[in-house]
């Protein structure tokens, strides 16, 4: 039985293109044009969903993107309001939550079980026997509604974009069409968001003269130059107008995230039509008037052969007229403005049968229309800190105060003629546009370190718009039987005062008990009448309950819009591909990858302790520090003093939070009277940047300092080995590398390879004789490839990250974030010399104060720890145990065999006790095995004196 | 429940009793007026303070009570929280005490007659860097000694525990290996909430919903409105009325300090927000708690088929509630890192918490200079999972006149000694 009417004069679709698709594998034939539910109910397929807990059958409830009953599955893609989404030719559209099938659902029995499963009846039961209780719960979460995720989905491209727009107008009816041409008329860049897949709002279900309202004003709109999105819908207002905007049309995605600094927002956003509560009205064939509308009207699909309507508005009486055009027989109009209602409805699972009336008449029909009042969408205006209040003599909620920069226009703030809304639409589109050129001066004039703009500040445009009326509607919620309440949740009005009488009586807790709101269309259809059934359990008014918080987003936005692609690229130095290229084993560093080794780490040792090998230590944060104040930067941050270091000189620093944790270190130089350049651990360049950054921005202002992060703004090679100067010699000849001119911790600016303007400094991490320089990055690849050929003869080989690691080891330097963790302070480390408490002040000194007056007692200490077994190398993470116990009292944090001595060498934390030279320790194995250890005099198990290191 | 005032017990009979006669349950918990004069007081009508009055009058036998909440109960961090409950920590101290906590929670149904359906459901805490998978090792290890179960999985096993993770070598941030740890999981917030303040009104606690501290009234203290550092307490003024108590405890989180104010007491804490998100319902695929650290991400699907995600602690102070645009996009892309599956799924709602953060990252418990005064606060974005160990241990604090031993590293007077307490090292690796 074909339910596609004659060609309608308002009709969406296009005849000509007939678009094949599928549901639930029947093969099914809709028009461009068509939404997934138009083109079903076209096809006489009503019964579009299961209800979540009674798995009754559902049909149209509102038909648009909230109607919570027509939600499928399309393809891979979960939840797609079908109601809403075009049809394509192809697809393969399913319902969810059902089994076996749509049509026989065996869930459907829990239906005879409803009585006894009330609002959260899950918490009342399932509690004993305890072991039971993971059965239930796998039971339970098979009710969880909605579709299915296909794992194999792909990640998919998704871009975002950034607009530059004065004024955002949500909602594209007469009002913010309206809206858009004024402010665009006022000279402002607008942006026009329209929710549906056009604009005009409900004037395109209302008359072929409302229509062309609707398309003059559109054309006016792109007259004006207004920016007009469709498909699109506003879903967050963020600080400062910060606007999110989930744009659905974009070619080749699901969806793109639009993000707008909107100097003004226009919320012109219409209202949602309610249901109404009574017995039996999810049944299929019950729908709101506004689906009815829009099913004839735009799909030219006749929604029943004989209607009843209930009508407390203008659009359902409207409604019955459509009807009628559509060869409806309407066989009974039941007038809610003279206290008519509904009280039942009933019939087979697959259709409406019969409705009775509130004075008992029992009426036969397949369809039944409410027009009983609206919700007004004021989710942004909530987000922009706004608190509706309700208004009993228009039924509905209203805005009570906006902030400057968002202004309200159409059905949220009242009501009126045509004229009337389109006179309003355009006042507040003007005003947005006065208020926007006020904000643009004042956003111009609290930019920081730019110049400001002449003239002050003009005054805020007062808001002088004539007010719309607020007509009257009869406050309709429930009959005198209990219906749905929440449709996606299958809450009841009984459930509701069933929670109610159990204490959950306040809005929010009512909401969290029975879930009622917190489904798919997040209460867009639901809040207000769940707020009507808790007054009248309570005996308060509405406005006494009031309503739950609108959070965002507005309309759900997919996870792949909002993520965007990920900016966070991998990072490599400019020599990466050369190591790629050189047989490199790459590891991942944090955000870089590095070499680990080019082969054998072991031949990378030995080479560098009697021969130079070239390490490429880029990720070595580095922050370049000028301006006349950076010594009292340094003074804060490091907890050692930098007030006397001379040009030319480098110095080891340790930086602690203020709980006297270390949290980074690294040697910072001097290269002239105002500038310095600070290295950080690879791992800690962004943090240390932040950290600078909280001080001189919060704590100190006044300080003439400026940080720039250089890390990959030079290439850091260090060159270390017996003959690192024989070999950086043939390289450089503006600068006197002699250990006499240029000694240890010493810093110089020169000319490496003809690259001029390269940092070297005299440190090392490895323990040998090195040169650390820092090249500036265009040319790092060319100064390595000059430091491998001009040393050949010297036997220059690179090592990587493993190598550095063994050879740091051996010479017993530590790792921040390795050997420290989380509740290292700065004694531990054994660098309490570095501590200067006689200074002023800096970041954690209060802590460290304590920590040494009290003799850093109860602190661990860091040694080098050697097992007793030369062969045995422990994992990094073995526990150091009180012989006998299990009582842990240290942990070995850095574990290698050292290939220089032959033998295994750890660092390890141990408690102060065991901390003694010669102590023996008990390790406990990762297999669970234990073994003994030996505590060491000094850190460094190889030259500790650091002869090489300084030759 | 052992209360002593009434109340039918839940039980699957008493459902199918009331179906059949079509009665409705009796109120959950009372609603009373506020009495002139109570013994206790306790601020903050969420879990800490739910749990904190339940013990008093369970354990300690205090019944004369008072609950106060300045919205509804549960409508703070105990309502907005992600419900992740785990017990491997770093420190015996933070062992010991989650434990106990977890312990509790796992029965809760029984004990107290309410379901909260605690659902053991496993926790995967990710590692995708050499440095992250050191750690965890370290944590494995810690917890092997301490009888904790939990283990550094690799990915393969992570891939039969989670397929829905990418643990294939080639992603951004690669899935090197995991610390599994089996007996952690969810809990139903709320239920926590509910299931407390039903068992406490069982004994006689006053909960007052909508009634909001005002002012604390003190009495001898050094400041000159009486307040401060000596002072003794002596009431509490609320919106409803005034109330004479000479023990007041703070339970209050993000308003935490507000509150501690009131009585002349300065806190070491800053409260910071901490963002949440849900997506629309799936069918169940995603059968354990996933954590990644270096994504600061953490996500489990309810059994309504939602995903709920959480993130870390917003890096700016304030009370706003309101949430950010941006913290949906990094939260999103970082999934996606982890589940490019879910790629499709849309984000329904976001929300945000109040996290009390104190210095040391550890909370703040037990007696103050005001006499009288407590204070169960300071515990930033973990204060969930330590609720019911807390108000067991708050509640002796208050019963015996004397700190219990579980919780004397987290006195207040740890910040004049400089004995700061750290979790931070496990609880920056999140939930």
């Amino acid at each position: 039985m074909m339910r596609r009417l004659e060609p309608q004069s308002g009709e969406f679709i296009d005849r000509s293109q007939p678009l094949k698709f599928t549901w639930n594998s029947k093969k099914l034939v809709g028009f461009a044009g068509d939404t997934i539910v138009s083109a079903l109910l076209a096809n006489n397929e009503q019964i579009i969903s299961r209800s979540m807990k009674y798995h009754r059958p559902r049909g149209v409830l509102s038909a648009d993107y909230w109607d919570p009953n027509t939600t499928v599955q399309v393809g891979d893609e979960p939840n797609v309001r079908a109601g809403h989404r075009l049809l394509e030719t192809g697809i393969k559209v399913s319902a969810q939550n059902v089994w076996p099938s749509l049509a026989y659902d065996i869930k459907a029995a829990n239906r005879l079980a409803g009585r006894f499963l009330t609002a959260g009846f899950y918490y009342k039961t399932f509690m004993k026997p305890q072991r039971l209780w993971p059965l239930y719960e796998k039971v339970l979460a098979r009710f969880a509604p909605g579709g299915v995720v296909d794992l194999n989905t792909p990640h998919g491209y998704h871009d975002k974009r950034y607009a530059h727009v004065d004024v955002v107008v949500a909602g594209a009816g007469p009002t913010g069409l309206a809206a858009a041409i004024s402010a665009a008329q006022a000279g402002m860049s607008v942006m026009l968001v329209e929710h549906n897949h056009r604009v005009g709002g409900h004037l395109l279900w209302g008359s072929d003269q409302d229509r062309e309202t609707a398309a003059e004003l559109a054309n006016l709109a792109k007259v004006a130059g207004v920016e007009i999105l469709t498909d699109s819908t506003v879903t967050g207002r963020y600080d400062d107008n910060w606007v999110a905007i989930a744009q659905r049309n974009h070619p080749g995605v699901v969806e793109r995230l639009i993000k707008a600094r909107a100097k003004t927002l226009v919320v012109a956003a219409g209202l949602i039509e309610r249901p109404y509560v009574f017995a039996g009205n999810d049944h299929v064939g019950v729908m709101l008037s506004g689906a009815a509308r829009r099913l004839i009207n735009n799909y030219a699909v006749r929604p029943g052969h004989k209607a009843v309507v209930l009508t407390a508005n203008a659009q359902g009486d409207a409604t019955v007229s459509d009807l009628e055009r559509a060869g409806v027989e309407v066989v009974a109009v039941v007038d809610g403005r003279k206290g008519q209602t509904i009280s039942s409805a009933s019939g087979s699972s697959k259709q409406l049968k019969t409705v009775i009336t509130s004075d008992g008449s029992k009426l036969e029909a397949d369809l039944l229309v409410t027009a009983v009042g609206w919700t007004a969408p004021t989710s942004l205006l909530n987000m922009a800190g706004d608190r509706p209040s309700y208004n009993p003599t228009a039924a509905r909620f209203f805005p009570t105060a906006l902030p400057d920069n968002v202004l309200a226009s159409g059905g949220i703030v009242g009501d009126g003629s045509l004229d009337e809304l389109i006179a309003h639409g355009r006042s507040t589109g003007k005003l947005a546009a006065q208020r926007a050129a006020v904000i643009q001066h004042r956003l111009r004039t609290t930019v920081t370190r730019a110049v400001k703009p002449d003239g002050t500040e003009p005054p805020l445009p007062q808001d002088t718009r004539k007010p719309l009326v607020i007509a009257p509607h009869p406050e309709l919620y429930r009959a005198d039987t209990h219906g749905m309440v929440d449709y996606s949740e299958d809450v009841s009005s009984k459930d509701l005062l069933g929670a109610a009488a159990e204490g959950f009586d306040s809005v929010e807790l009512v909401k969290r008990f029975t879930t009622a709101t917190m489904g798919p269309s997040q209460g867009k259809l639901e809040t207000v009448n769940t707020v009507a059934v808790l007054a009248e359990a309570k005996g308060e008014t509405i406005e006494q309950v009031g309503t739950t918080v609108w959070r965002p987003p507005y309309a759900p936005i997919s996870l792949g819009a909002l993520a965007g692609r990920v900016f966070e690229p991998v990072r490599v130095s400019s020599i990466h591909e050369w190591h790629e290229a050189n047989n490199m084993t790459p590891i991942l560093a944090g955000q870089w990858i590095r070499p680990e080794h080019y082969g054998d780490p072991n031949a990378e040792v030995a080479n560098v302790r009697n021969n130079v090998g070239i390490i490429d230590v880029t990720p070595l944060g580095k922050l370049d520090l000028r301006g006349s104040d950076v010594t009292k930067l340094l003074n804060l941050v490091y907890t050692n003093k930098w007030s006397k270091l001379p040009i030319g000189a480098v110095r080891y620093g340790i930086m602690c939070a203020e709980d006297g944790v270390v949290f980074d270190d690294g040697v910072t130089g001097r290269l002239s009277e105002n500038h310095y350049l600070m290295s950080t651990t690879s791992s800690g360049a962004a943090q240390v940047w932040q950290w600078l950054e909280m001080w001189l921005q919060t704590e100190h202002p006044e300080w003439q300092v400026h940080v720039t992060p250089v890390t990959t703004g030079y290439t850091s090679i260090n060159i270390a080995g017996p003959k690192s100067r024989e070999l950086l010699n043939r390289l450089v000849d503006d600068v006197d590398l002699s250990s006499e001119a240029f000694p240890y911790m010493n810093v110089r600016i020169g000319t490496i390879a003809g690259v001029s303007n390269c940092i070297m400094w005299r440190i090392g991490f490895t323990g040998e004789l090195s040169f650390e320089v820092h090249v500036p990055s265009g040319f790092g690849l060319h100064v390595w490839e000059q430091l491998l050929a001009q040393g050949a003869d010297l036997k220059v080989h690179p090592f990587g990250l493993e190598a550095q690691r063994i050879m740091r080891l051996e010479k017993g330097h530590f790792i921040v974030g390795q050997d420290t963790d989380g509740l290292t302070k700065a004694p531990t480390t054994g660098l309490t010399p570095l501590i200067k408490l006689d200074k002023e002040d800096f970041a954690g000194k209060p802590e460290l104060q304590w920590s040494l007056d009290a003799g850093a007692a109860g602190l661990p200490v860091l040694v080098a720890i050697t097992p007793n077994d030369p062969s045995l190398v422990p994992d990094e993470a073995c526990q150091i145990l009180r012989q006998g116990t299990t009582e842990i009292v240290g942990r070995i944090t850095s574990s290698r065999f050292s290939p220089t001595l032959q033998r295994s060498i750890c660092l390890g934390q141990v408690a102060s006790e065991f901390a003694a030279a010669g102590t023996e320790l008990t390790m406990r194995l990762c297999d669970g095995s234990d073994a003994t250890a030996t505590v060491c005099t000094h850190h460094a198990h190889f030259d500790p004196e650091g002869v090489r290191l300084r030759g | 429940m052992i209360g002593t005032n009434r109340g039918p017990r839940y039980s699957g009979a008493g459902l199918l009793w009331r179906g059949l006669r079509k009665s409705n349950w009796p109120r959950v918990w009372r609603d009373t007026p506020l009495k002139k004069s109570y013994d206790v007081v306790v601020v903050g009508g969420g879990v800490h303070g739910l749990a904190t009055a339940y013990y008093l009058a369970a354990n300690h036998g205090i019944t004369n009570v008072a609950v106060l909440d300045k919205a509804y109960l549960g409508s703070g961090g105990s309502g907005r929280n992600t419900a992740i409950v785990r017990s491997n920590y770093l420190t015996p101290e933070g062992v010991a005490f989650y434990d106990r906590s977890l312990a509790l929670y796992k029965s809760m149904s029984a004990d107290l007659n309410l379901n909260v359906m605690f659902s053991e459901r496993g926790h995967l805490t990710l590692a995708h860097t050499d440095s992250a998978v050191r750690t965890m090792r370290w944590r494995a290890e810690v917890n092997k000694l301490q009888n904790i179960d939990s283990s550094v999985i690799g990915p393969d096993e992570i891939k039969k525990i989670a397929p829905s993770l990418d643990t294939s070598p080639h992603t951004r941030y690669p899935i090197l290996a995991a610390l599994y740890h089996p007996p952690g999981g969810t809990i139903r917030h709320d239920a926590v909430v509910w299931a407390y303040a039903r068992a406490a009104d069982a004994y006689g606690v006053d909960l007052h919903q909508k009634t909001e501290v005002i002012d604390i009234e003190c009495a001898g203290g050094s400041n000159p409105d009486g307040k401060g550092e000596g002072a003794k307490v002596t009431g509490v003024k609320t919106s409803k009325g005034d109330i004479s108590a000479r023990v007041v405890v703070n339970c209050t989180a993000g308003w935490a300090g507000l509150i501690a104010g009131m009585a002349g007491l300065k806190l070491p804490i800053t409260t910071h927000p901490l963002q949440a998100a849900v997506t629309e319902p799936v069918k169940v695929f995603l059968p354990t708690v996933v954590v990644s650290g270096s994504l600061h991400v953490y996500v489990s699907q309810t059994d309504r088929g939602e995903l709920v995600f959480g993130a870390s602690v917003d890096p700016f102070a304030t009370y706003d509630m309101g949430g950010t645009l941006d913290f949906t996009e990094e939260l999103a892309g970082h999934v996606l890192e982890l589940m490019p599956a879910v790629s499709k799924m849309r984000l329904l709602r976001q929300w945000a918490g109040l996290c009390d953060i104190t210095p040391d990252y550890s909370p703040v418990m037990g007696f103050t200079p005001v006499e009288g005064f407590f204070c169960d606060v300071g515990w930033g974005t973990y204060g969930f999972k330590a609720g019911p160990v807390s108000g067991e241990q708050m509640a002796k604090c208050v019963a015996d006149q004397a700190t219990p031993e579980l919780i004397a590293p987290f006195a207040l007077s740890r910040f004049e000694h400089g004995m700061l307490v750290g979790e931070k090292g496990a609880a920056a690796v999140g939930h």
